[in-house]
């Protein structure tokens, strides 16, 4: 009992010193819960708007695009009309209706401008059926009732500054239609951010699937008293195996399958960044109470001189730090759901309008985040926990302020060295490992060894490293300076655990630059090396390119060739008896000029002959296949053929080295027109002297076809290096999380160690030192520990990034690239972090009172 | 009686005057209205150039305050103090800061010293705080004076409390301020540690010329002066020249009397 008190007292005692422990809890415990609440929300939401827009049963085509052995046509595949009829005729089936509903469409405003979804959402365009008026209400004009008219949701409406009477245009694979808007209709609840364009049902039936007599899938609502599963077993009892058939349970569970897989991938790659970000406060935390017992000492050995047992100091220090634990777990929670809040708002801006009424707070997230805050705390707090414990009653006799911890242990150094030798030797083994697997593991024992070494010789740098800095850095301050680095080092423990936090979100922000900037270098280096076509087409959204649009590129003027490239699914069987499927390369025989491969056999140009084929060095090597062999090549959807192997590829160059090449005019021959799949990229050359024009010409003709894009190796080389900026900065965005945390950290240890000398402070300010000094005198402190974690953190970074390089290198990561640039920027970056760090305890530093400071008690 | 007044502003026509430092009516007072406490009252003073000077009291009389006031450590809140023909009453914090850091010298009863500086620097710091180069020869007849020669690389905690001691007279005295302010300056030694430094001190006035002002509460101490102030509750109430220790106590056991008979 009396323990507790003590505890409650001296909790309450340094509210001020624990703030910005309970900060960094709140914040890990915040993300942690914001992340819960976020996607079980998203997943709730999903669930509701499947649930209201799914029918009793659906019969689908067989081969839907989610089959992997279909070609990928661009066509939608379709059920017969008269499917409609026949299953109204099935016992107990209520109603059976057509629909019609694709995603491969692209939408237009007159100008031919998108207005698709930038985001990778979908545009579906169907039917304005019953399906669509389950989810969807009509807000402005009417539902289309002729061959021009068309409505369109409100969103992308409003997005685009579409209003009823504006013309749009809807692109397909078979054609681009010209409607009306006529109708605009929003979402009942939830818009998952795609945008939508329906016409009637013979519209959409003639133009999204080229057939009067074909719909996308047939509705079927059971009969009053029959199940959804009886139903099912009724329907393909009626129409043989010929179909999909689904019930609604099987669709929403599909349908939520998909979402979640891609709201799992979101929910732990947060969860990681906000693990890393616990990870850093847990130094947060053990700084503050080794400075609290520090500070404590005496009283400790008061406590301890009139009788407490060792466990039972022990005991009032942890107990401290679940109540620590226990409020900022609770101000996290409640923050975690604000998080929430905030980016349900955020999806809303980027198209995805979240009702925040539908909120989802499971109650195991509060259980999760307080479990989680307690135990890090009070898991963090043990060792100075004990620490205390072992303080001697003699402490309340002695005059000694703050016993110096100063010297770091001789195991403790051991123990740091060698993790940190072990580390290093599992990052050279991983670099230079042959093998992915082997690499990857060594590289994650490295990553860890060396991390963790870092930590614990921590202190033993920060004495090096300190020193080196202020002879660099201090010197030119003078006396201030060198009082800032005394201070500095003065418990290197301390300062190591404060630089250590900075250290891991700094470390893991110098890795991925370095790992993405050589993306970069080695991308374009490989198209330097490889890339002999002068453009690309291809969509940034990975759709495949329609004919019209095809043609629009081949009768572009000022063009030597074109090629377009195909992949084409297929069942191969090798001499070996052995058959795999696989996706093969099917182009024009330009393309062999295009992009060139090293062939380590046979000349590849050979392979776009009639009948003939290339293969990988690693294929021919696996099956022992030789030029000359024959393949079986099963095309799915069509016949086999037997191809000829003229070339076999070198498996070193990274673009396309493992691929199969044949002539798209062979895969003709085997596949019927409307089973050949459409093109996936297209590339271009023009003739000398006119790239210039070529280009514009390119651009020019693809205008009406928004949905691709037009690049020069420039602008290609550009849009990659955009694409890996874009992606770095969203993790730099999640470390931030983590680096805040660290420079929380920085601030805690800084505000702590001056309450801890508030007598010098007063001495010094005493025999002459200006506020002015004082302040520079602290700042200058948190600027060297900062730099310290920073050249720990971007050294051990560095490492990290060149050896994840070096693993690479078998997939293509080539060249090593340093972003000096970033590297630098970071590094100075540090340094105002640290001055930032240090604004609050400076100001009070200078505004402590000479006469309170020097008091003889 | 609260003047302790009894030294012509101006000495033998010299060019600086015998005062080193004054106060003029100086009040000193805590909180408002009922709670108000006065810790000085009305106290007029001069501190003689040259001289050393003891300031005497039981604990609560305002000695401390009074030293604190001259230094320019704490603020009055009426009155007026002078070093020498400085008014430093209404300084703002920066001049103040300059003032001390270049016009005086501090002894304090315990942590005098950076523990993070060793002796020499904690000697020098004052003067590297004001980016002065110190006077090699003076800092090295300093340093001679207090014996600490064969430690100036000690860190605070590596010396005895003599020690520490002696490296706080030194560093008061390597600037050559112009006055030098202890506060029980011996409180924290034993007697012959405390006989030791305030042996210092008495050289250094003797020998040097140095202005010091000690508060202390101990008769030994008080007898190394030239003269000792009596303070009892803010106000000065008697002053002797050439105190010993045997006079100083019988006066204070008189005060003590008095006290309890009041």
């Amino acid at each position: 009992m009396t323990v507790l008190k003590t505890s409650l007292r001296n909790f309450l005692a340094h509210k001020g010193r624990m703030a910005l422990s309970a900060v960094a809890v709140l914040l890990s415990v915040a993300f942690v819960c914001g992340t819960l609440v976020f996607t079980d929300t998203m997943n709730a939401t999903f669930d509701k708007l499947f649930n209201t827009t799914t029918s009793d049963v659906s019969v689908q085509p067989k081969d839907a695009e989610d089959d992997k052995d279909a070609q990928r046509t661009g066509r939608p595949e379709t059920v017969p009309a008269s499917l409609v009829e026949q299953l109204r005729k099935v016992e107990g089936v209520r109603s059976a209706v057509g629909s019609v509903s694709t995603d491969k469409v692209t939408l237009t405003d007159a100008k031919g401008d998108s207005i698709s979804p930038t985001t990778g959402a979908p545009t579906i365009a169907g039917d304005w059926g019953d399906d669509e008026k389950k989810k969807m209400e009509i807000v402005k004009g009417h539902e289309p009732r002729g061959p021009t008219d068309s409505l369109i949701d409100a969103d992308t409406a409003d997005k685009n500054g579409i209003e009823l009477g504006d013309r749009i245009k809807t692109i397909t694979a078979s054609g681009t239609i010209e409607t009306t808007v006529t109708g605009i209709a929003a979402f009942k609840s939830t818009n998952p951010g795609a945008a939508i364009v329906d016409f009637d049902s013979a519209t959409a039936r003639g133009h999204l699937l080229g057939s009067a007599a074909a719909y996308s899938e047939v509705q079927l609502t059971a009969a009053d008293g029959v199940s959804d599963e009886q139903l099912k077993k009724a329907v393909v009892g009626a129409l043989g195996g010929d179909y999909k058939v689904q019930t609604k349970e099987e669709s929403v569970k599909d349908a939520a399958a998909q979402v979640g897989s891609f709201l799992d991938v979101l929910k732990y790659a947060m969860l990681g960044f906000a693990g890393i970000a616990v990870l850093v406060g847990v130094f947060l935390i053990v700084n503050t109470f080794s400075m609290l017992v520090a500070q404590r000492t005496r009283e400790i050995g008061l406590m301890r001189a009139i009788g407490s047992s060792r466990k039972q100091v022990n005991r009032s220090v942890l107990v401290e730090a679940l109540m620590l634990g226990v409020v900022g777990s609770v101000l996290g929670i409640a923050a975690g759901v604000g998080l929430a809040v905030g980016l349900m708002k955020v999806m809303g801006t980027v198209g995805m309008k979240l009702d925040t009424s539908e909120l989802t707070v499971k109650a195991t997230t509060p259980l999760i985040g307080l479990a989680l805050g307690v135990i890090v705390t009070v898991v963090a707090a043990y060792l100075p926990a004990r620490r205390a414990g072992r303080v001697s009653p003699m402490a309340a006799l002695r005059d000694a302020g703050t016993p110096a911890d100063g010297a770091a242990g001789r195991v403790r150094a051991a123990v740091g060295l060698l993790l940190t030798a072990v580390g290093a030797a599992a990052l050279i083994g991983a670099g230079r490992a042959d093998e992915a697997a082997q690499g990857s593991l060594l590289l994650g024992v490295g990553v860890l060894c060396t991390l963790v070494g870092f930590v614990v010789i921590g202190p033993l740098l920060a004495g090096f490293v300190v020193r080196l800095l202020s002879a660099v850095v201090l010197r030119v301050f003078g006396p201030v300076g060198r009082m800032a680095e005394r201070n500095a080092l003065r418990n290197p423990r301390r300062t190591g655990a404060t630089g250590a936090a900075l250290m891991i979100g700094l470390a893991l922000v110098a890795c991925l630059s370095v790992v993405g900037s050589s993306m970069v270098a080695s991308a374009t280096d490989e198209l330097d090396k490889t890339v002999g076509a002068d453009y690309i087409v291809q969509s940034d959204t990975g759709q495949q390119i329609t004919p019209a649009a095809e043609r629009a590129v081949q009768e572009t003027p000022g063009l030597t060739h074109t090629s377009r490239y195909k992949n084409v699914t297929a069942r191969i069987t090798s001499p070996d008896g052995k058959t795999v499927k696989d996706e093969l390369a099917a182009a024009d025989p330009t393309y062999a000029r295009d992009l060139k491969t090293e062939t380590v056999q046979g000349d590849l140009s050979a392979a776009y002959r009639p009948d003939s084929i290339s293969v990988g060095e690693d294929y021919a090597k696996d099956h022992g296949i030789k030029i000359g062999d024959k393949l079986g090549v099963a095309f799915a959807g069509g016949r086999t053929a037997q191809l000829t192997v003229r070339a076999i590829t070198s498996g070193d160059s990274a673009l396309g080295g493992g691929a199969k090449y044949l002539a798209i005019a062979t895969v003709q021959r085997y596949l019927p027109a409307d089973k050949l799949p459409l093109s996936q990229m297209m590339l271009a050359s023009a003739k000398d002297g006119q790239e210039k024009e070529a280009y514009s010409a390119l651009k020019a003709k693809l205008h009406d076809y928004p949905q691709y894009k037009v690049r020069d190796q420039a602008d290609y080389k550009k849009t990659l290096e955009d694409q890996i900026g874009q992606l770095l900065n969203l993790v730099y965005g999640l470390l931030a999380l983590a680096i805040i945390v660290a420079v929380l950290g920085v601030v805690n240890t800084l505000a702590l160690s001056v309450v801890e000398r508030t007598r010098e402070i007063g001495l010094m300010r005493a025999i002459g030192l200006s506020r002015r000094q004082m302040r520079r005198m602290i700042r200058l402190e948190s600027v060297v520990i900062a730099l310290f974690g920073a050249l720990l953190g971007l050294g051990l970074g560095m490492g990290w990034g060149a050896t994840a390089q070096k693993l690479l290198a078998l997939q293509g990561l080539g060249v090593l690239e340093i972003p000096w640039p970033t590297i630098g920027a970071v590094f100075l970056g540090s340094a105002v972090v640290g001055l930032v760090a240090a604004l609050v305890p400076a100001f009070r530093a200078g505004r402590m009172n000479v006469l309170n400071a020097i008091a003889t008690e | 009686m609260t003047t302790a007044v009894s030294i012509p502003r101006t000495g033998g026509g010299g060019r600086r005057t015998a005062v080193a430092a004054s106060a003029r009516q100086v009040t000193k007072a805590y909180g408002t209205g009922e709670t108000r406490v006065v810790a000085l009252d009305s106290v007029d003073v001069d501190i003689a150039r040259g001289r050393f000077t003891a300031i005497m009291g039981p604990s609560g009389s305002g000695k401390s305050t009074l030293m604190h006031c001259l230094a320019g450590l704490d603020t009055v809140t009426s009155g007026q103090i002078w070093l020498d023909e400085t008014e430093i009453t209404g300084l703002k914090d920066k001049k103040l800061t300059q003032l001390r850091r270049d016009r005086i010298g501090f002894i304090f009863q315990a942590f005098n010293l950076l523990p993070t500086l060793n002796a020499i620097e904690n000697i020098t710091l004052p003067m590297d705080i004001a980016g002065r180069k110190p006077d090699r020869a003076w800092l090295e007849c300093v340093v001679a004076t207090v014996g600490l020669a064969g430690r100036l690389k000690h860190r605070p905690n590596q010396l005895s409390g003599g020690q520490q001691q002696r490296v706080a007279v030194a560093r008061a005295l390597a600037a050559r301020p112009e006055i030098i302010f202890g506060d029980e300056p011996t409180g924290n030694l034993d007697s012959r540690a405390g006989a030791e430094v305030l042996g210092f001190l008495r050289r250094s006035v003797d020998e040097l010329g140095q202005t010091i002002v000690i508060v202390t509460h101990d008769p030994v101490a008080a007898s190394y002066a030239d003269r000792a102030l009596y303070l009892a509750d803010g106000s000065i109430v008697d002053e002797m020249v050439d105190p010993t220790a045997e006079m100083v106590l019988d006066r204070m056991k008189a005060f003590d009397a008095r006290g309890r008979v009041s």
